[in-house]
């Protein structure tokens, strides 16, 4: 028993180690996320000394880019998911190990999605009231409880998985099946769950007719499963570029389809709604049209939307042509659908729903720059979790930090921790 | 001595930059919450509960002035007064009275003094079916004929209740028609509106479109 | 499925003795430059007065305090009151009385959109002033149109009721089907056995999701340390009703609880200059409001499509 926690805590030691060890693109680039990290937790300073009046938000439009990126992030933390259906039910050898980093970012999608719902409470010392037994959480009526629960969850299961993977193969151990594999499988309807889940947020206020329309859960969840893997596309070139780990061309195309079809599918529910909103008019459809038009001389998010939709359009022409299996094109088509996805489902859903106002008020909204800083400061956090968590999940998985070298590590000439291309 | 590898460099810089942050943290040299403007306090008539007129019953409970209402320090007992009327039929407001404008009802329906006051008898008003009431009774007189309101007022439903709700705990306080109405022209006048709400940030209203 | 290492390279931080111990101190000197950033970047939080004292943090769910607990709450929230404003109040936790349940009529044949009643509750309420927090919104409405699109908040003119309008003021409806209380995380809001939906302000972590559920925004949050001036602060409080809010937290129309539970009408219906406010029992037939709505032939609830079942019925004379 004390050797296993020996063994766990030594384990822990040298990821933690190597997380502070690279070269100069390494530091270059923590260096520049804990610049933005640090100006994030001033903006946030200021924000709990002076209230949430630093922020652009008011009780016209009391929700703003905090929950816009916690929406769009829990989207990125489903789709990890993507990656584990084909490994698993459809048994792809190809993306097997690829499954860790999309799980790694998964966790790090999660831990920036609780960031920014903590930022946005008005009181975060309160935040034991929402702990069941200790606090009152309003379970199961209140959409935000599932929220809590299945986001905490969806964190600690994939941290298990991939806690556990990494550590049977820092141990040169084939990792026990039942231990992971049931976990494996609860992530996948899990991760559809929190998305659900944050979909029915806003699906459940009948106040918000903009919101409240059943298409917004499959909505999201094919902006999701076109985002993520977008950005695992992405994260993996990275990731080959960086260090010398081997992955393959197949991989990224296996994703490139998975976007695909999520994209076609988004930009049909994108028709779908558009006629539903404005074939039949009425008056609920305000919102609908404050955001694609302008309303009454309002027309702040105009702009944005339209971007959005250029983006997502252009970026499913490309997904369908074979010109997008080439690398260049395939990232430049990766980037246009993360950003046309972060828009659409960031501001063009949560900033309509507020205009107008359910009293039919119009007041328009924009992100202060103390805001801005602290989603920034978030952000960037996110990335340098990720940047950690594969700074130390790729030396192990290439078996250069494991077991069998511990003992040079102990006696502190470890050499061998760290393998960098030419 | 070795040259500075490009790791020394990034790290020389980063401790550059960090130290310039501290700098600006500690400055405050941005973000700082914008000032917002000052907003005036509201005029405290516009939280008073005080009625625009005080009836007559109030006046003598309050031991007021009721010198208003002392008819005959000017006119002659047993001699009723006498009505004038314009080319148009119009009611001419002698100069004693000046202060009251006749505008009880439209097309000069009720514009006759003689319709609620008793013209033998000044100090007392007359319903139409004959009977006689005093100044302190006048809400008897107006539901005389404005019958649906009357009831609604018995019953709390028009004109202000104040005090409490939960009779068995204290009194509820009503007041009487010519407390917010006046007889002569009971139509409530216009008044200025208290100030508008003040939003947290500027409602920017585009100038394209106004509305009403 | 392992990589080999194909190539290795040493780093120059574990490399031979002088070069570590080169990169400790170069190290530890970024580390020590960082942590005064952040230390620096931390200061804005000296300003963090009065955000919350021990006893607050600590402080149970409004309904799993026992009497003991509450007195222990009420003298606490005294002694704060006194401390920032100089004046003592008198904080009460009042119940709700048994076999009422309020209702709320508005004629809106009567109202000329003085908004006489907004400033009395703002007054009676202890509202911040700056930045203004009101309960009640009067909406300026076009003849012929119930379309809140066409309505006008912020209305000014030299004179009310403009013709070709009319006024309808709007605040917490007190639902029976309160969405609000639905999607409270923390079950903050709840609604009483008196039909009032109230606000545990010492419970609220201001997430402002039952602001984003309302359908008549009637809900407001405190979006910075609310500004009451001391001489208007009305020292006869509750502690679900008017006791000042801290920042951070919810608040909205709880039809005057401090005055409604103790048998008195809230302030907007006793500053009314037109009598256009009713409010009173339904469980009392003998109540102006059962009268309402036992006599009047128009009267309707605001967006009764949605479900909430308001207790605030907006009526005509006839």
């Amino acid at each position: 028993m004390i050797t296993a926690i020996r063994n766990y805590l030594v384990f822990l030691l040298r990821c933690i180690r190597i997380a502070f060890v690279g070269d100069w693109r390494y530091y270059a680039w923590m260096g520049l996320l804990t610049v933005f990290c640090m100006l994030g937790l001033n903006a946030y300073a200021k924000q709990l000394a002076n209230g949430l009046v630093v922020t652009g938000m008011s009780d016209q439009v009391s929700w703003g880019v905090y929950i816009a990126n916690f929406t769009f992030l829990v989207g990125v933390a489903a789709a990890a998911v993507m990656m584990v259906i084909p490994v698993y039910i459809y048994d792809n050898e190809e993306l097997h190990d690829l499954v860790i980093f999309g799980e790694l970012l998964a966790v790090a999608a999660i831990i920036m999605c609780l960031s920014f719902v903590t930022v946005d409470l008005g009181r975060p010392d309160r935040f034991w009231h929402l702990i069941p037994g200790i606090g009152q959480l309003n379970f199961p009526s209140s959409m935000l409880s599932w929220d809590v629960i299945v986001l905490n969850g969806y964190l600690l299961l994939n941290v298990h998985i991939c806690g556990y993977l990494l550590y049977s193969r820092y141990h040169h151990r084939k990792p026990a099946r039942w231990f992971y594999i049931p976990f494996v499988f609860i992530a996948i309807f899990w991760a559809i769950s929190i998305h659900t889940v944050t979909a029915f947020l806003y699906v459940g206020l009948g106040g918000r007719p903009f919101w409240n329309s059943a298409i917004i859960g499959p909505r999201f969840l094919a902006s999701a499963f076109t985002a993520g893997p977008a950005l695992i596309i992405l994260a993996l070139q990275v990731i080959r570029r960086v260090t010398n780990y081997h992955i393959s061309d197949k991989a990224l195309l296996t994703l490139r389809s998975i976007v695909q079809v999520s994209m076609i599918i988004n930009v049909f529910l994108l028709v779908c709604e558009i006629f539903t909103e404005f074939y039949a008019g009425g008056l609920h459809v305000v919102s609908s049209k404050y955001l694609y038009l302008g309303f009454h001389g309002y027309h702040a998010l105009v702009p944005w939307i339209w971007t959005a939709i250029t983006f997502n359009l252009t970026a499913m022409v490309l997904l369908v042509l074979p010109v997008s299996r080439s690398l260049r094109w395939l990232n430049l088509t990766c980037a246009l659908c993360i950003t046309g996805i972060w828009i659409e489902k960031g501001m063009g859903l949560v900033i309509p729903g507020f205009i107008p106002t359910p009293l039919g008020e119009m007041a328009e909204y924009s992100p202060s720059l103390n805001e801005t800083l602290v989603c920034f400061g978030i952000w960037a956090f996110g990335l340098m979790c990720y940047t950690v968590f594969l700074r130390m999940a790729v030396p192990i998985l290439q078996g250069n930090i494991s077991k069998s070298n511990e003992g040079e590590f102990l006696q502190g000439s470890p050499r061998h921790e760290v393998t960098l291309p030419q | 001595m070795k040259p500075p590898t490009k790791t020394s460099v990034i790290l020389l810089v980063l401790m550059g930059v960090f130290l310039a942050l501290a700098a600006g943290f500690s400055l405050n040299l941005w973000g700082r919450p914008a000032s917002r403007p000052d907003i005036p306090l509201v005029d405290p008539a516009f939280i008073s509960t005080d009625t625009v007129r005080t009836s007559y019953a109030e006046l003598a409970a309050q031991k007021g002035d009721l010198s208003d209402f002392d008819c005959y320090g000017c006119h002659e007992k047993g001699k009723p007064p006498i009505l004038r009327f314009d080319a148009n039929q119009n009611l001419i407001i002698p100069k004693e009275h000046s202060d009251i404008v006749m505008k009880h009802g439209s097309h000069n329906r009720n514009n006759l003094c003689f319709n609620c006051h008793n013209e033998t008898n000044l100090e007392v008003l007359q319903t139409r079916d004959g009977r006689e009431l005093k100044f302190s009774e006048s809400t008897q007189l107006c539901g005389s004929c404005h019958g649906p309101t009357y009831r609604d007022w018995g019953a709390g439903a028009h004109g202000r209740t104040s005090g409490y709700w939960n009779r068995d705990m204290g009194e509820i306080t009503r007041k009487d028609c010519v407390s917010c109405h006046n007889p002569h022209s009971p139509k409530f006048p216009g008044r200025k509106p208290a100030p508008p709400p003040h939003p947290l940030r500027p409602l920017d209203k585009p100038k394209l479109e106004a509305k009403e | 499925m392992s990589q080999e290492p194909s190539d290795k390279r040493n780093i120059p931080a574990l490399d031979a003795d002088g070069l570590s111990r080169r990169s400790f101190l170069r190290t530890s000197a970024v580390f020590t430059t960082g942590l005064a950033a952040i230390a620096a970047g931390l200061a804005p939080l000296r300003n963090l007065k009065d955000f919350t004292s021990m006893e607050q943090f600590v402080q149970k769910y409004y309904k799993e305090l026992t009497p003991e607990d509450m007195e222990k709450v009420l003298k606490r929230i005294e002694n704060e009151v006194e401390q920032q404003y100089g004046i003592r109040p008198h904080v009460r936790d009042l119940k709700p009385m048994n076999g009422v349940e309020f209702v709320y009529c508005l004629n809106l044949t009567r109202c000329i959109g003085c908004r006489k009643c907004v400033h009395a509750c703002v007054a009676e309420n202890n509202q911040s002033r700056n930045p203004e927090i009101q309960y009640i919104r009067v909406l300026q409405m076009t003849n012929g149109s119930f379309d809140m699109e066409k309505a006008v908040h912020d209305y000014d003119p030299a004179e009310v009721p403009q013709k070709g309008h009319f006024y309808m003021p709007v605040q917490c409806q007190q639902c029976h089907n309160p969405p609000c209380v639905k999607v409270c995380p923390v079950h903050a809001t709840w609604q009483e056995t008196d039909g009032i939906t109230v606000i545990d302000y010492d419970w609220c972590i201001g997430c402002r999701y039952c602001e984003a559920a309302c359908p008549y925004w009637a809900r407001r949050f405190n979006f910075t340390k609310p500004a009451i001036p001391k001489d208007r602060l009305n020292p006869n409080m509750a502690y679900l009703g008017n006791r000042p809010r801290k920042q951070g937290v919810m608040e909205k129309c709880h039809f005057c609880i401090q005055r409604t539970r103790a048998g008195r009408y809230p302030a907007c219906v006793e500053v009314c200059p037109a009598g256009t406010r009713k409010f009173g029992n339904i469980l009392d037939p003998n109540s102006e409001v059962s009268y309402i709505l036992k006599n009047k032939r128009v009267f309707i609830q605001l967006k009764e499509e949605l479900g909430t079942s308001p207790r605030f019925f907006y009526y005509f004379d006839v």
